[in-house]
């Protein structure tokens, strides 16, 4: 999902439907400074990893954003942060224990 | 929302020459980044600094950059054990140190999340949670080893 992510036009793309709230490729394509096919193009990768869903209303077809993956992906990095923060504290320690047995 | 990199700092009351230690000796990186054993560690840029996590396998990552004692860097696949780091797979882990009136500041950023391609099983099932849950509980251990359960939150962080 990072990997999906990664693009900039992407980000963009993403921005602009949730402010949209639901969009199809051509309104989108609009705003953007690239054709319908490419946004469509883009739409397909955020599709397969979920950031957004596509549903047909009448001859249109629809996306909206899907925001879990997202806060999966915060909640992933909170973690890894975590995770530094206990690694950071046992170099700490190991340091500071270092020091008091033989002060420099 | 940045997914690209997470910062950090921490503040310790020991000389720079102590933390430089702490944070490449092959026995203080077994405490503090695996599984309790000591690591191998070729000092060296472009030498491989291996960490064992146990039954989760062990990582060779790659040391980018050995400035004693002011920066330590390396690559790590947190993504794929066993696989030597390469840009593709692995994400930067920067250590940088300065010396204050009381002791060390030291500082981290680990960063290169957003180009990271993780094994498309992982991405499809939603693997970053699961994936972290693994990491989780392995550093959790390994706190409780080297830390007793003290959860107090760092002098500063960012």
């Amino acid at each position: 999902m990072l990997t999906a992510l990664a693009d900039p036009t992407r980000r963009d793309l993403l921005e602009l439907l949730s402010v949209h709230g639901e969009a199809t490729a051509t309104v989108l394509a609009d705003d953007l400074p690239i054709s319908r096919q490419a946004v469509a193009q883009h739409l397909a990768v955020l599709d397969e990893v979920g950031l957004v869903m596509g549903h047909r209303q009448g001859r249109e077809h629809r996306f909206v954003v899907c925001p879990e993956p997202l806060d999966e992906t915060a909640r992933w990095m909170a973690q890894l942060s975590q995770q530094w923060d206990r690694r950071l504290r046992a170099i700490q320690r190991i340091a500071e224990a270092a020091h008091r047995v033989s002060p420099k | 929302m940045n997914t690209d990199r997470i910062e950090r700092e921490v503040s310790i009351e020991a000389p720079i020459e102590r933390v430089w230690e702490a944070l490449t000796k092959a026995e203080s990186i077994g405490m503090w980044f695996g599984d309790g054993a000591a690591a191998t560690i070729d000092l060296r840029v472009g030498g491989v600094m291996v960490i064992n996590h146990g039954e989760h396998g062990t990582y060779p990552t790659l040391i980018v950059a050995v400035d004693p004692p002011r920066a330590f860097s390396y690559r790590w696949a947190g993504g794929y054990p066993g696989d030597l780091a390469t840009e593709e797979n692995s994400t930067l882990v920067e250590f940088t140190l300065r010396s204050t009136p009381d002791g060390t500041v030291l500082h981290l950023v680990e960063s290169g999340f957003d180009a990271l391609t993780l094994p498309t099983d992982r991405v499809a099932t939603g693997g970053f949670e699961s994936h972290s849950k693994g990491w989780t509980g392995v550093i959790a251990k390994f706190a409780q080893y080297v830390m007793g359960t003290d959860e107090t939150p760092l002098v500063s962080s960012s």
